[in-house]
């Protein structure tokens, strides 16, 4: 990095600015791209759902409605106006953090978002957390017995649960797991239908009944989430379990692993240093795990009747709340890009291979 | 016969296919899948109803094999608008410079949407029309045939036979259609295996949130919705069935993708 090019640029006034170089640089023009792709995702998602033919005053106003009323409907969402200035206005809301108010319940779109967001973290990071721990397991015990029975069996299962649409998977655990074995409560959201939740601090059930000293509570709510979790978390575990299986296999292939093992070292370390070698590739898999989930659970939220941004999302379209389908589009795409530059980031910082440039 | 006997996975998977499909054209039904019978709700599995009835007393069986009709038609049509575009668009998209770079990028952030928010949105705001779930599996799609193509043209641009091409002095669409699609063809087609699986589950996903397809029309996800709250009542079989018929679909046209990529990517060398 010493001999990185420092390109002299000119800005206004004469006084000459370095370059920013190495790490820094990295940063940078990932902070930049990061910004653009945001706005482009904004613009997309506002014109997508704007120019999309139909037309949420009619839909609101009913069958029954008049032709009138259908303009007064389109008057106070200010649907009358034309496209751009509805856009100019939605940009300048956005960057002085409003995003509206929602049709229906009237509340600002940030407000719903903060109630309703912990929720979905919640059951998001536990997901990634098994779908990571089951798959790389599932991966490196295929990558370690390549060709042989517990590979076979490895790639099977992973097939099978990479095929099972996940609204299906967690219906068929509700059937086995609560109605015949009764071993998880009724699909009734984030706690039991007579029990309420912790007071709100950080808005994770787990974390706030555990401060509150509600012991049962906590028990409680984490049994609702293992349904749920089992669900996300076996779905992408069989996504994980392929990309695991492939660069395990890899690292345990390679040169060093031969030398290792020709050095005499005991098979445990040479697996460690296969880990090891693999650990860029699986953080990375699972952020890209965590953006797509993002989203991608609300229709199990829906399942479980999980009071989370997914399924707060999904009444809004069906009621064309279009502010709240904006909203989740603008949320679940910023923090899926954050997530992506954080990790571009990391991953850049800590393997001195790649190159910034 | 060798390729077939190499994957038996994937001719099962065909053979199913394939026979669901004729079923659904010709068989005769059991029983008229639009018709219901209030005194035969919610009857488990038998001699009868082989896989049973629903709440409303509907055969489930007979469909099971009608919705193969509109479900694997709305995928395919899906599926050959994605490939079209797709393909199209990715050869435009695969020379090197600026304005091809600066696409992928907005390519990237395409894939920060929540897609199945975004087609529910498109679907549900066009009023429930048919050819909207196709035009929402093809923006689904369309930017990974865009991506996959750009990479394996670039890479194929530096090899030995377009440089020679070139030399030759043949024209860029010469070499575009001579020397570069041929080569890409069998990446293409296990894409377009993996859409027509993705394709399915899209469109299972959209009716079982209630749109799409809509409700006297026979589809395997509004079945699934159909039967989603007898799941912790105990009728399993209602959402079930349907549910296993979308996982096999899936699953074959997965060890059909499998398949592809062996024979296309052996043949290369």
């Amino acid at each position: 990095m010493a001999s990185s090019p420092t390109a002299v640029i000119s800005i206004g006034s004469k006084a000459p600015i370095k370059k920013a170089s190495g790490p820094l640089r990295l940063v940078l023009t990932r902070l930049g791209f990061l910004v653009s792709a945001l706005f482009i995702v904004v613009t997309l998602s506002f014109f997508l759902v704007s120019v999309t033919p139909g037309d949420p005053a009619q839909l609101i106003a009913g069958p029954m409605a008049t032709a009138e009323q259908i303009t007064q409907i389109r008057a106070d969402l200010g649907l009358d106006e034309p496209i751009l200035t509805r856009y100019v206005d939605y940009l300048g809301g956005l960057v002085q953090g409003d995003l509206g108010n929602s049709y229906f319940s009237k509340r600002p779109i940030v407000d719903e978002l903060v109630e309703k967001l912990p929720a979905t973290l919640e059951l998001v990071l536990l997901s990634v957390l098994f779908a990571t721990v089951v798959g790389v397991a599932a991966g490196a015990v295929g990558a370690y017995f390549k060709g042989r029975l517990p590979d076979k069996v490895s790639r099977f299962v992973t097939g099978v649960f990479q095929a099972i649409p996940d609204f299906f998977l967690g219906l068929i655990l509700i059937y086995v797991v609560f109605f015949l074995l009764g071993l998880a409560p009724a699909p009734s959201g984030r706690v039991g239908l007579v029990e309420t939740g912790p007071g709100r601090v950080t808005g994770s059930y787990l974390i706030d009944s555990l401060l509150a000293g509600d012991f049962a509570l906590f028990v409680s709510a984490a049994h609702h989430l293992m349904l749920p979790v089992l669900t996300l978390g076996l779905v992408y575990a069989a996504y994980f379990a392929k990309t695991a299986r492939s660069t395990i296999g890899k690292a345990l292939n390679s040169q060093q692993a031969q030398f290792a093992r020709a050095m005499g070292l005991p098979e445990r370390t040479v697996v460690r240093y296969a880990f090891a070698e693999s650990r860029t590739t699986i953080v990375t898999y699972a952020g890209v795990i965590f953006a797509s989930l993002l989203g991608g659970e609300a229709i199990v939220e829906r399942v479980f009747a999980w009071n989370g941004i997914g399924t707060w999302s999904l009444q809004g379209i069906t009621k064309l709340d279009l502010p709240v389908v904006q909203g989740m589009v603008l949320v679940a795409g910023a923090i899926t890009l954050i997530v992506y530059t954080l990790l571009d980031i990391i991953v850049g910082l800590l393997d001195p291979r790649i190159s910034h440039a | 016969m060798k390729v077939m006997r190499q994957h038996t996975g994937a001719t099962v998977g065909v053979s199913f296919i394939v026979l669901l499909l004729l079923a659904s054209l010709f068989a005769p039904l059991p029983y008229d899948p639009k018709a219901t019978e209030g005194g035969a709700s919610l009857q488990a599995p038998s001699g009868a109803h082989w896989f049973g009835t629903d709440g409303a007393g509907a055969d489930v069986f007979s469909r099971v094999i009608d919705a193969a009709r509109i479900d694997l038609s709305l995928a395919l049509a899906g599926t050959v608008l994605s490939l079209v575009l797709g393909v199209v668009l990715g050869l435009a998209a695969s020379t090197k410079g600026k304005g091809s770079e600066r696409l992928v990028r907005g390519l990237d952030a395409f894939q920060a949407f929540p897609l199945l928010i975004l087609a529910l949105a498109l679907v549900t705001l066009s009023g429930n029309k048919l050819y909207m779930v196709v035009v929402a599996i093809a923006l689904i799609n369309i930017p990974r045939y865009m991506r996959l193509l750009r990479s394996e043209v670039l890479s194929l641009r530096e090899s030995r036979f377009v440089e020679a091409a070139m030399a030759m002095g043949a024209s860029p669409r010469r070499i575009t259609f001579r020397h570069l699609l041929p080569n890409v063809w069998g990446v293409v087609l296990v894409q377009t295996s993996l859409t027509i699986a993705n394709a399915i589950v899209v469109i299972a996903a959209l009716s079982f949130l209630g749109v799409g397809v809509s409700a006297p029309t026979p589809s395997w996800g509004g079945m699934i919705r159909a039967g989603a709250g007898n799941m912790s009542s105990g009728e399993w079989w209602i959402a079930s069935f349907p549910g296993l018929i979308v996982l096999l679909c899936v699953l074959a046209f997965n060890q059909l993708a499998d398949a592809i990529g062996d024979t296309t990517a052996r043949s290369h060398r």
